[in-house]
């Protein structure tokens, strides 16, 4: 699927990622650059990991195919940070089986690292170098010794530019954002084959989503394979291809956004000034109806809005909202259990 | 509700083994120091042999105290009160700075400024939790003191100096803290400030003027710029007089208050010395792990170098001095040779005991590169340099290296330093050979903490960094005061300080260097190989 799909749910005004792909300069030199491995670059079956007592994954499935955006989403504490550092080598798995490339992440760290770009979920830097040291350095150690360096600052200065990045401060006086842009624009500057980024934008603001997306967007059509981890949906939505729920350290499901779709729905809320049951009675498709609060809330099948809205229109609603349903909701909703800050499983002593 | 009472609460907490370790570890060197003088330098000639010795040759002094009579328990002022001072300052400001800037360094003070706590609680917990601190060290000494059998007013008078010490420091901590950005920089400037008064202190009392008995010493006027200077001169079990920690007194009361205004005026997390503008771009050099432990670790390594380089200055320009007066009574010879347990003539002992400072501060800087590695796991930059091309085994010896190069570099600046004493001041040019065989015998015994630490790293990160200073702190006392506090040979004999090549005229004994040298590179082989094996663990 191209840059064509459009974001299932987004009702709130926000820039257009593309266009902001079609202000970037042409990326040099490599344009689609034909996609290496056909097939997949992350296959892991059965994951497990343990932390003393508390399984922080326990059979956890994952398949990442080549060139895509697979989106890999759950609630906080689910075990998404816990997976992506067993992909990178940087934890081992304590059961189950792992690849990335087709080799094993754990013995053969390094090599993998070279096609690898990290963003971690919680980005720290040296009190002591500025943003643009850090960038300079990671970069340094991520491309080894024989690499194009006018390349390499054409695509840093244009990252630079995009995220807004003041690269002359000490790492102490960035905010969180700002350090989180520092760990973006390094993985961006040096080409991967794949993108691994936890949580990636929860210091961003809504502009700054915007280029990231167009970042992401841009890596796609160069071929790489992109691995997004986040706790909001509409975000995944909006740029992922596939999508990989984890609930509690196990996969609760895997798909194309598609045949997730039955899991998504949309809320509408509506002034209650003048309605009755019998107004109400015409809404097409509504469930989960109520009143509460001076509102009407309902919801409906995100596939499958366009009569509600019809119908909400011709009874002339006041201080109507229409959001997607947070990944709590869906979790409720699906699996009719609170995910939030659900204790992470004990082991069961054998 | 007071707010002050869960804040102490939060920091005595915290402190609780920290504390304890300090407190106990000062108090017991007090003790120990009180019983060795007793068994070993009992009677009053060897005593008196001594102080005419250090106050013919006054450099002695540097590292002792000021001479007050040779009563037995006014010798053992002499012999440790300095260092007791020293323990209270060092406990005193990093406790300060662990409070204060690094909490404001990871934003924790951020959330306890946000709740109804006052805009300076935080500081003035830290306050009264140092000053506890303090009292209960000094009453650690007096016990100590007292346990020993010295007399009772002076070791309380003594336990005052010392707690009077290190309150003037945790203000001092304190105050530094306003202005430092890192909690490393606070830190590093505050023990340079505790360093500075040490040296004070020791250049005042050495300049002084000796009474005509030559038992005795008024110190010039610069030991009255030093704090420790100050707790020396209350002249414990001879003079006791409290009158010379007034000036403590003001100085803490207005450093605290100056901490207290400054950090009230001032944005929480905020320094006073703004960072510089720095480089938007990487030096070119900047481009492997090395280099980035180096970047790290480099302004540390300068300051141990430069404290090593005044141990040095030391070993160049005494050793001179110090032939002339064994020439004419030998058994100060003897005596002093006792002091630093070595069979060659007191010049080369005289050597070899600066350089085994200098060895304590190379380990020390190799330490908190080691340490280093640690705080980089736990911070999740290691992470961020992991996921690149860089191995787990590389990283750690990227660290490894660089502190074995600090370990070539502080003793070499002392070496060098030492060198150019001798050249200088004119003395027997065979002493520069032994301050080269002092100084190449402390390499074994720095590398071997270097090699055990990392092993300790790779197999159980997180007693790095307790275990790195604890390790330390014990090796140092045992191989530098072994000898004042009469530790047993075996118990000596756990410290890689005390298997240093010693000096006996013309021969070295190399055995327990070329020991040393082996035990450190199997445990670093062993480092590797745990390394190789576990994962991140923060
Ligand atoms: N180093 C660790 N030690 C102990 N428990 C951990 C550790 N890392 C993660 N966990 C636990 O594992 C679970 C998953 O954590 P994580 O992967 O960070 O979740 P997510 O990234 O999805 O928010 C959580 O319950 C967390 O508390
Ligand atoms: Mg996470």
């Amino acid at each position: 699927m191209g840059a064509a799909t459009p974001p299932l749910m987004e009702y709130s005004v926000s820039p257009d990622p593309r266009r902001a792909v079609a202000k970037l300069p042409l990326s040099h030199g490599r344009k689609r650059r034909s996609v290496g491995i056909v097939g997949l670059v992350v296959e892991a079956t059965g994951l497990r990991k343990r932390f003393g007592q508390v399984h922080a994954l326990d059979g956890l499935d994952l398949s990442v195919s080549a060139g895509e955006v697979h989106g890999f989403l759950g609630t906080n504490g689910a075990g998404k940070s816990t997976t992506i550092r067993i992909l990178l080598g940087l934890a081992r798995a304590s059961g189950g089986t792992v690849r990335v490339f087709g080799a094993d992440p754990w013995d053969d760290a390094v090599s993998l690292h070279r096609r690898i770009a990290y963003v971690p979920g919680d980005v720290s830097l040296w009190p002591n170098l500025s943003g643009g040291e850090a960038i300079d350095l990671l970069s340094r150690l991520r491309r080894g010794a024989p690499h194009d360096v006018a390349e390499y600052r054409r695509r840093r200065a244009r990252l630079l530019d995009v995220f807004q990045l003041d690269p002359a401060r000490k790492g102490r006086a960035y905010s969180k954002g700002n350090r989180q842009k520092v760990a973006l624009v390094t993985a961006f500057a040096t080409p991967a084959d794949l993108y691994v980024l936890d949580e990636p934008t929860s210091g961003l603001d809504p502009l700054m989503e915007a280029v990231f997306a167009a970042e992401i967007y841009r890596v796609r059509d160069e071929g790489a394979t992109v691995l997004l981890s986040s706790h909001i949906l509409s975000e995944v939505e909006q740029l992922c291809d596939r999508v990989t729920i984890i609930r509690a350290g196990t996969t609760a499901e895997t798909g194309t956004l598609s045949e997730l779709r039955h899991l998504t729905r949309t809320e509408i809320a509506f002034s209650s000034d003048g309605m009755d049951a019998s107004r109400l009675a015409q809404i097409a498709g509504a469930h989960d109806l109520e009143v509460r609060d001076g509102r009407v809330r309902l919801t409906t099948d995100s596939t499958d809005l366009a009569p509600t809205l019809e119908s909400l229109a011709a009874l002339r609603v006041q201080a109507l909202t229409v959001a997607p349903a947070s990944l709590e909701e869906l979790f409720l909703r699906n699996y009719g259990e609170r995910t939030v800050a659900a204790p992470p499983q004990l082991a069961t002593r054998s | 509700m007071n707010t002050l009472a869960p804040l102490l609460w939060q920091r005595a907490r915290r402190d609780r083994w920290t504390l304890t370790y300090w407190i106990l570890g000062t108090g017991l060197l007090a003790l120990f120091a009180a019983t060795a003088v007793r068994s070993e330098y009992g009677d009053d000639a060897a005593r008196a042999g001594i102080l005419r010795l250090a106050v013919a040759h006054p450099s002695i002094l540097l590292l002792r105290g000021l001479p007050q009579g040779a009563g037995l328990d006014a010798f053992v002022f002499f012999q440790i009160f300095t260092y007791l001072a020293l323990l209270a300052a060092l406990m005193s400001t990093l406790l300060a700075v662990r409070h204060s800037r690094a909490e404001e360094e990871t934003g924790r003070a951020e959330l306890i400024a946000s709740t109804r706590a006052a805009r300076d609680s935080a500081a003035v917990a830290t306050l009264v939790h140092g000053v506890a601190a303090n009292v209960a060290l000094g009453v650690a000494v007096a016990g100590g003191f007292a346990l020993g059998g010295l007399a009772l007013r002076g070791s309380i008078v003594t336990g005052l100096a010392a707690a009077a010490t290190g309150i003037v420091f945790l203000a001092i901590g304190l105050f530094v803290a306003q202005f430092v950005r890192t909690s490393r920089g606070a830190n590093g400037v505050s023990a340079a400030l505790v360093g500075l008064a040490f040296v004070l202190r020791g250049v005042g009392d050495a300049l002084g003027t000796p009474t005509v008995d030559g038992l005795h010493m008024t110190s010039s006027w610069l030991s009255w710029l030093s704090p420790i200077g100050w707790g020396q001169h209350v002249a414990a079990f001879s003079g006791d007089t409290l009158l010379p920690l007034v000036p403590s007194l003001l100085l803490a009361t207005a450093a605290g208050a100056g901490a207290l205004l400054l950090g009230a005026r001032r944005d929480v997390g905020s320094s006073l010395l703004k960072a510089r503008a720095s480089r938007p771009q990487a030096r070119r050099s900047l481009s492997t792990g090395f280099a980035l432990a180096w970047r790290l670790q480099w302004p540390s390594i300068v300051g141990w170098a430069v404290g090593a380089a005044a141990f040095g200055l030391f070993a160049g320009t005494l050793s001179g001095l110090i032939e002339q007066a064994t020439a004419a009574n030998p058994t100060v010879a003897d005596t002093l040779r006792g002091l630093v347990s070595s069979d060659g003539s007191v010049d080369q002992a005289l050597i070899s005991a600066m350089f085994s400072i200098v060895g304590v501060l190379a380990a020390a800087c190799a330490v908190q590169s080691v340490i280093r590695l640690r705080q980089e796991e736990t911070s999740g930059l290691a992470e961020m340099v992991l996921a690149t091309p860089v191995t787990r085994v590389r990283w750690l010896l990227d660290y490894v290296a660089v502190g074995a190069l600090a370990i070539v570099i502080v003793i070499s600046a002392a070496w060098i330093v030492a060198t150019a004493g001798v050249l200088a001041s004119g003395d027997d040019t065979a002493h520069i050979g032994d301050a080269t065989v002092a100084a190449a015998a402390q390499l074994p015994a720095a590398l071997t903490y270097l090699g055990v630490l990392a092993l300790v790293f790779a197999a159980l990160p997180t007693a790095t960094v307790a275990l790195g200073w604890a390790v330390l702190a014990v090796g140092a006392v045992l191989g530098i005061f072994g000898g004042i506090i009469g530790a047993p040979r075996w118990v000596r004999d756990v410290s890689p300080f005390s298997h240093i090549a010693a000096l006996s005229g013309n021969s070295v004994a190399w055995n327990g260097g070329l020991w040393m040298v082996v035990i450190a590179a199997a445990a670093a082989g062993a480092a590797v190989a745990f390394m190789r094996r576990r994962d991140l663990r923060v």
